[in-house]
């Protein structure tokens, strides 16, 4: 196996009773975009934390290109690093801010201007060297401290929620500018937030964290085609989840059994026991619809229909469990004669469904 | 807002002349001194019959007028550097610091404020009786400073309690050591927290009497010093004049304060 750039073994993060972190392990390659995904107190903060060397894990290893950087302080680890508030210095001009790492790293006053320059273009910020920050808004600060970050070329950049205190427009837009750089400048980033669209926005791959733990690590595509837990099934993506009893289970497949004596076989089952209570996932666009009560499908009464543009909206109400929203592209035939009131049966391919344990 | 100035009403009125009586209160006192000073009345007679610079005259021509203001200088000079420094690591220690008895060293360093002067004064002077310290500069400066030390510990600590954290932080992985960080960071970022603790500093050293009485010797005599002991032997115009040139420095100090903080705003 070849060696990782950045390689997390087994990160374990405890504070009294508490364990905030417990074994994350994880190689990131070189110029990758990763993401760490998560509810907040998930331990992805925390994890970033201890790369920045602002906390020690109880446990655990980090190598940066196979040499651990755990005995190396914060400040000689050279990792960049934007923060999810506004951290520019006040009483320094933007330009001071950028050329503050080379100021410390006492560069020759060429080479600081020449770098600054350079760097504030990269965020398109060209022209804004005396400004103070005070009088930047919420957007700018973030891309002058992400300049900051780069500008003494770093080996990886941790992001901690960058755009959580700005609105959803300026997000997108700096999103947009997130993945320009990361391209452009081929850096490392390890970035957290706890927005899946932002997540499956910017990413090479995503970690999704619950209670402290990785659930899952893969792309976008990876976690909501195949997710191998059931929160990670809910967090990406819209979903359903139907309760069903595990009738029989051979080489990762179930044959489940759902309410109203629905029988459904060949069902991929993830979780440590393989019988007893599951959670069906149904993803709302992977369910066809057909008017009238078959006999062997689940059944119910449709309640709501949403025009959402580029597709449909199906809410149907099943007796006796909670509803399920069905999505269909516009125009899609099953549509013609629908509405609230009708009775409907739901069916779907066992193979694109998934059960938890 | 419940207590709003414009919906009043006639306590409106009552607030005004109250505040403007107090004002006159505490103004009045010093128009006073400063009027006297120039009076030609030996007898601090008021109105004064006529005007005169006599007493400035004489008290210029007092060396020892001089010299006890260069003490004055000198020891709030010490104080304020002092008391900054230490005001700026207690606080930071009381900010940051996650320890056992937290509050009771914050409570501790305060008490200086509330506690009689003049206890505190008693029991330094026992204390460097005993020492064989009294009547040096050495004391002098450690029994202003313990006054000092509470505004600057407020003040910086105020500015602190207002200063994200992560600021620091990032200066940290910039690359910056810890006490580089908060030395080219915090510091300058909290300066006017800083600026207001050497105010402070200063003017609780400079026109401090009672804790001066005790530590002064006939060498060692700060202004408030002077004008007492002088005060205690006959009452001239001259006292008037030293009081107000006190008092004008004073004034002086506040105004450069508030300018210098108005400049920094803007």
């Amino acid at each position: 196996m070849t060696q990782a750039f950045l390689s997390i073994r087994g990160i374990r993060k405890v504070y009294g009773p508490v364990t905030a972190v417990e074994n994350v392990t994880m190689d990131i390659g070189e110029g990758e975009f990763m993401t760490f995904l998560g509810p907040s107190g998930s331990g992805k903060s925390t994890t970033l934390y201890i790369l920045a060397g602002f906390q020690d894990p109880s446990d655990g290893d980090i190598l940066l290109r196979g040499k651990s950087i755990l005995a190396t302080p914060s400040h000689k680890r050279s990792i960049g690093m934007v923060f999810q508030r506004y951290t520019l210095f006040p009483h320094l001009s933007v330009g001071e801010n950028v050329a503050f790492p080379l100021r410390i790293r006492r560069r020759p006053q060429t080479e600081i201007a020449e770098r600054v320059k350079a760097a504030l273009k990269l965020v398109r910020l060209e022209g804004f060297e005396d400004r103070k920050p005070a009088l930047l808004s919420g957007g700018q600060q973030q891309r002058v401290a992400l300049a900051r970050a780069l500008v003494y070329n770093p080996p990886v950049l941790l992001m901690d929620e960058p755009l959580s205190a700005l609105d959803k427009k300026l997000r997108e837009e700096i999103q947009f500018e997130i993945r320009r750089i990361h391209q452009e400048t081929g850096v490392t980033i390890l970035y957290v937030t706890h927005d899946q669209e932002e997540a499956l926005r910017l990413s090479d791959r995503i970690a999704v964290f619950s209670q402290g733990e990785i659930d899952q690590i893969g792309t976008g595509p990876e976690l909501y085609a195949n997710p191998t837990t059931r929160f990670v099934a809910g967090f990406i993506g819209d979903s359903n989840f139907i309760d069903a009893d595990v009738v029989a289970s051979s080489a990762g497949k179930a044959q489940l059994s759902l309410p109203g004596g629905v029988v459904v076989d060949g069902v991929p089952l993830h979780g440590k026991v393989a019988k007893g209570r599951a959670s069906l996932l149904l993803r709302p666009e992977r369910i066809e619809l057909e008017a009238g009560t078959l006999v062997g499908q689940l059944t119910g009464t449709v309640r709501d229909i949403t025009f959402l543009g580029n597709n449909i909206h199906v809410m149907v109400e099943p007796s006796g469990i909670a509803p399920i929203s069905v999505r269909l592209p516009f125009g899609h035939s099953a549509l013609s004669g629908l509405s609230p009131g009708t009775k409907v049966s739901m069916s779907f391919n066992p193979a694109d469904s998934h059960a938890f344990c | 807002m419940l207590l709003d100035f414009d919906k009043l009403g006639v306590l409106r009125g009552f607030l005004v002349g109250l505040t403007m009586l107090v004002c006159l209160f505490l103004i009045l006192p010093i128009v006073f001194i400063a009027a006297l000073s120039f009076g030609s009345s030996q007898w601090l007679i008021f109105p004064p019959p006529s005007w005169t610079f006599k007493w400035y005259e004489e008290l210029f021509a007092d060396s020892r007028w001089f010299y006890s203001a260069l003490t004055s200088l000198k020891i709030a000079a010490i104080v304020t550097v002092f008391s900054v420094i230490i005001g700026f690591l207690a606080a930071l220690g009381l900010n940051r610091g996650r320890f056992l008895g937290r509050d009771i060293l914050r409570a501790l360093f305060l008490t200086p404020m509330i506690l009689p002067v003049v206890v505190l004064a008693v029991a330094l002077y026992a204390v460097f009786l005993r020492l064989g310290l009294a009547g040096t500069t050495f004391a002098f400066v450690i029994a202003h400073l313990l006054i000092a030390l509470p505004f600057s510990i407020i003040s910086i600590g105020n500015a602190l309690e207002g200063f994200d954290r992560s600021i620091e932080d990032a200066a940290i992985l910039c690359g910056a050591n810890p006490w580089e960080a908060r030395l080219r960071v915090t510091v300058p970022a909290i300066s006017h927290g800083i600026f207001g603790a050497a105010v402070f500093s200063f003017l609780a050293s400079w026109d401090e009497v009672v804790l001066a009485i005790f530590m002064a010797s006939p060498t060692l005599q700060t202004l408030p010093v002077k004008i007492w002991s002088t005060l205690r032997q006959d009452l001239t115009p001259v006292i008037a004049a030293a009081s107000t040139l006190l008092i004008a420095f004073t004034i002086l100090l506040m105004v450069l304060a508030a300018l210098f903080r108005k400049g920094k705003k803007s």
